[in-house]
């Protein structure tokens, strides 16, 4: 069966039905990059639902991380970067002009492949997105942002009652959820995610992996992972990218067992990438 | 010349040669397959190269240096034998002269009473006047007259002498002999005048002052010994060089590490550049430290009131006499000065220097930063004698017109308001391009972290990538402090001279780098404590930027650890 998205897109991507059950939530139509001179991203046109991870793969340098940068218009701060196409969250414009990036990033978090807590103590860390927001006025709110945001990242056990501590001094594995906590503490809808798992060890991934699983349940996760395993894993929803372009946008499960195009059977059974 | 050209010429062809015999001897020892051999063929003939010339040019070297004075020694000793007969005239005639002897007689007693003196002022007794000879007084005031009269005796018994010795010059037919009479009775100086001089004539090094017989007779004394030292030197330099050749070449098989010989060649030289800066420094200060030590040992080692004292004028203490010498050299109006420019100048240049370096690294774009940061960094390109007078001749008047209309009646043109002013401007571009390096060290993932949390440029500049660059901003402001603590020229300029101790930065103030200026330049005696006093203030300035130094260097390091 045929998705009514493969008009819009004049590239070959191809779409598996998608019987998930969750609303849409981030649309993206025709979205280009360039750097300059060079087209990193070429069409990309999907549909991601809320409350479920989907996970970008491709070999390094296919454009899954550009791709992810366009949703929260990180891309902005690139100056040689040139968007085009349109980018919806919630059917609403991302890329247009009464769109304050500033306002778009609290409603659209990022966890980046190294951990990059600030110089700064772990409360401070936490509290960082809600005090430039403006998101609690008596400190005994922020206190509760702090540790809520926490415990949803799985850290609190680890650092209740050293909270001045400097982030800095966290494992890489700590790092990686008190950024995740960061994100969290603004409340946002999207939490992206670029290779978060790479610079950590496996039980440090594994942990980051289970945080993962629980998140889904309130968010709508964006995962960019160079492990098949990990895409396998912890995602309901696969794309997979080559040479900037979408090849393939399915269930998971489906992905990896009835794969449409060559190009991903062939990355997915490990043949090249 | 002292080394002929010719020869230098002939030894670095040999070098050439010896390079050129090295590598074919590789080749034929290898008999046509270079691969057998440890070193590539050129390690061998680098290898010959260096045998052949580096003891023959060390050999030259020293003949460079110390071939005038063995050439001026011998010369020296030729006149000295040539003069003896006629010194031994002038002697007898000494001898013989009653004037002379009374003399000498009168001095002699005169240094036993003065020698009762000192021996008075050291016990701290008081004189017991022998047979109404002189008046009551005091053991220093009898030593002084004692001094004084026995320099007049002894210049009597000087010209006496002279006169003598004139007379037996005209007796003397030996124009050699009498040449070497008055080489022998020459002081040191006028000696070494007289070498200038006879050197001038003969090898035609400069211009002779005068010319007279006895000149002429060193000269001619000279030139033999000249060129026998030369083409010895020139002889034995080429036999070194090609015994050096020979042995090299002879120690040549494939299996002679060339190679590893060469880099230990190289090895060496590079330590000798080394060495050479390191034993600068040490010897810089040595020198520093041993003349403030004389002239510490000049105030009676009142260190404490050098350190402490707020009385600046070093001039009084030139006369002699004069009670209280060690009163006037209290620095503290110097380092107050030097600290206010300081403040001054910090105050113009680090919030400048660094919102220019966060411009520059945060907000301006590829092209802004690719000509804006050279333009700025050909601020730090001006000779700072340009920014003194730029300090003098155009902001000290503009101050001070300003502070006139403003109904300020002391303002002057030279204050520390306006050489602070200007060495802040020097100094921005040097605080901007530390400050633009380390803010440029903070990671991108930090910018990022703080863009996806939805923070703006400046919210991020503020809170995240100042706070990580911190440690490297106070490294780079340290350095600009040990800058301008020892920055000389605007303040020489545009600071004023006299060491008043004040906090107004509208008045004059002077430095330590300035009254190091004003105590050096000029005719100086170089053993009065006024003059000395300029290297403890160095010892000082010296002692303040290394502590500024090596407390940023650590900064700016521990810093760099946690991001690497």
């Amino acid at each position: 069966m045929t998705d009514p998205q493969n008009t819009a897109a004049p590239a070959a991507t191809v779409y598996h039905d998608q019987p998930s059950a969750n609303p849409i939530k981030v649309e993206t139509r025709s979205v280009s990059v360039r750097y300059g001179d060079t087209q990193a991203l070429h069409d990309v046109s999907i549909r991601i639902p809320d409350r479920g991870v989907t996970a970008f793969i491709g070999p390094s340098g296919c454009g899954k991380s550009t791709f992810l940068r366009c949703i929260n218009r990180m891309n902005d701060t690139i100056d040689s970067a040139r968007v085009s196409g349109s980018v919806l969250i919630d059917g609403e414009e991302v890329n247009s002009r009464a769109v304050d990036p500033v306002v778009l990033r609290a409603r659209v978090g990022m966890v980046f492949q190294k951990p990059n807590p600030f110089p700064k103590s772990i409360y401070d860390n936490v509290a960082y997105g809600p005090r430039i927001h403006g998101l609690a006025t008596k400190r005994e709110d922020l206190d509760a942002i702090v540790e809520a945001s926490l415990r949803k990242a799985g850290l609190w056990a680890e650092v209740e009652g050293r909270l001045g501590m400097p982030g800095t001094a966290l494992s890489g594995g700590q790092q990686q959820r008190l950024v995740i906590a960061r994100a969290i503490a603004v409340n946002p809808e999207v939490i992206l995610m670029d290779e978060p798992c790479s610079a950590l060890d496996p039980i440090a991934t594994a942990r980051i992996e289970e945080l993962i699983d629980e998140l889904r349940e309130n968010y709508c996760l964006i995962i960019v992972t160079h492990s098949m395993a990990q895409a396998a894993r912890v995602s309901q929803m696969t794309a997979f990218f080559h040479l900037g372009h979408l090849v393939e946008y399915g269930p998971t499960e489906d992905m990896f067992t009835n794969p449409h195009d060559a190009r991903t059977q062939d990355y997915i059974t490990g043949r090249f990438g | 010349m002292q080394i002929s050209l010719f020869t230098v010429l002939i030894l670095m062809v040999l070098t050439a040669v010896g390079f050129l015999v090295g590598r074919r001897r590789a080749y034929a020892v290898s008999s046509g397959h270079a691969s057998r051999l440890h070193s590539l063929p050129s390690y061998y003939g680098y290898y010959i190269a260096l045998w052949t010339g580096v003891p023959a040019f060390i050999l030259l070297a020293i003949y460079g240096m110390f071939g005038n004075d063995a050439v001026n020694a011998l010369a020296g000793a030729q006149m000295h034998r040539a003069g003896e007969p006629v010194h031994a005239q002038f002697e007898q005639a000494l001898s013989d002269d009653e004037d002379i002897a009374r003399l000498e007689a009168e001095l002699a007693t005169l240094e036993n009473r003065r020698i009762y003196a000192r021996e008075a002022i050291e016990r701290d007794s008081e004189l017991v006047p022998a047979a109404g000879e002189y008046p009551a007084q005091s053991p220093a005031e009898r030593q002084q007259a004692l001094s004084s009269e026995i320099n007049r005796l002894a210049a009597e018994r000087e010209a006496r002498a002279e006169v003598l010795a004139g007379q037996v010059e005209a007796q003397t037919d030996d124009a050699l002999a009498r040449a070497g009479f008055v080489y022998s009775r020459l002081s040191d100086e006028r000696r070494e005048l007289m070498i200038n001089d006879a050197r001038a004539i003969a090898f035609g090094e400069g211009v002779a002052s005068r010319e007279t017989p006895e000149i002429n007779a060193l000269a001619s004394a000279m030139r033999p010994f000249h060129e026998v030292l030369r083409s010895s030197m020139a002889l034995a330099a080429l036999a070194l060089a090609i015994g050096g050749l020979a042995y090299a070449r002879s120690r040549i098989s494939s299996s002679f590490r060339a190679r590893n010989r060469v880099e230990g060649a190289i090895s060496v030289l590079l330590l000798l550049a080394s060495v050479i800066a390191i034993a600068t420094t040490i010897g810089i200060v040595l020198s520093l430290l041993f003349e403030s030590v004389r002239f510490f040992s000049a105030i009676n080692w009142r260190i404490d009131e050098f350190l402490l004292g707020t009385q600046w004028s070093p001039q009084i203490a030139i006369r002699e006499g004069q009670v209280g010498q060690t009163g006037a050299f209290g620095a503290v109006p110097l380092f107050a000065g030097t600290a206010l420019i300081t403040v001054i100048a910090m105050l113009v240049a680090v919030p400048v220097g660094l919102f220019a370096a966060i411009y520059l690294s945060e907000y301006a774009s590829t092209g802004v930063r690719g000509w804006a940061k050279p333009v700025l960094e050909i601020l730090a390109g001006i000779p700072t004698v340009v920014y003194g007078f730029f300090a003098l001749l155009t902001v000290g008047p503009l101050l001070r017109d300003a502070l006139l209309l403003l109904g300020y009646e002391n303002a002057v043109t030279q204050s520390a308001l306006a050489a602070g002013l200007v060495m802040g401007v020097m100094i921005i571009p040097f605080v901007s391009s530390l400050a633009d390096d380390v803010i440029n060290a903070v990671p991108q993932s930090l910018r990022d972290g703080a863009y996806a949390m939805g923070a703006t440029k400046s919210e991020t500049v503020r809170q995240v990538i100042f706070p990580a660059a911190l440690p490297g901003i106070v490294g780079a402001v340290l350095l600009a402090v040990s800058r301008a603590v020892g920055e000389t020229m605007i303040v020489v300029m545009a600071a004023g001279q006299g060491a008043n101790l004040t906090a107004n930065p509208l008045e004059s103030v002077t430095t330590i780098t300035v009254q190091i200026v004003m105590l050096l330049t000029g005719d100086q005696e170089f053993d009065s404590p006024k003059t000395l006093s300029a290297f403890a203030l160095g010892l000082v300035l010296f002692v303040l930027t290394l502590i500024l130094n090596v407390i940023a260097l650590r900064v700016v390091q521990r810093y760099r650890e946690k991001y690497d």
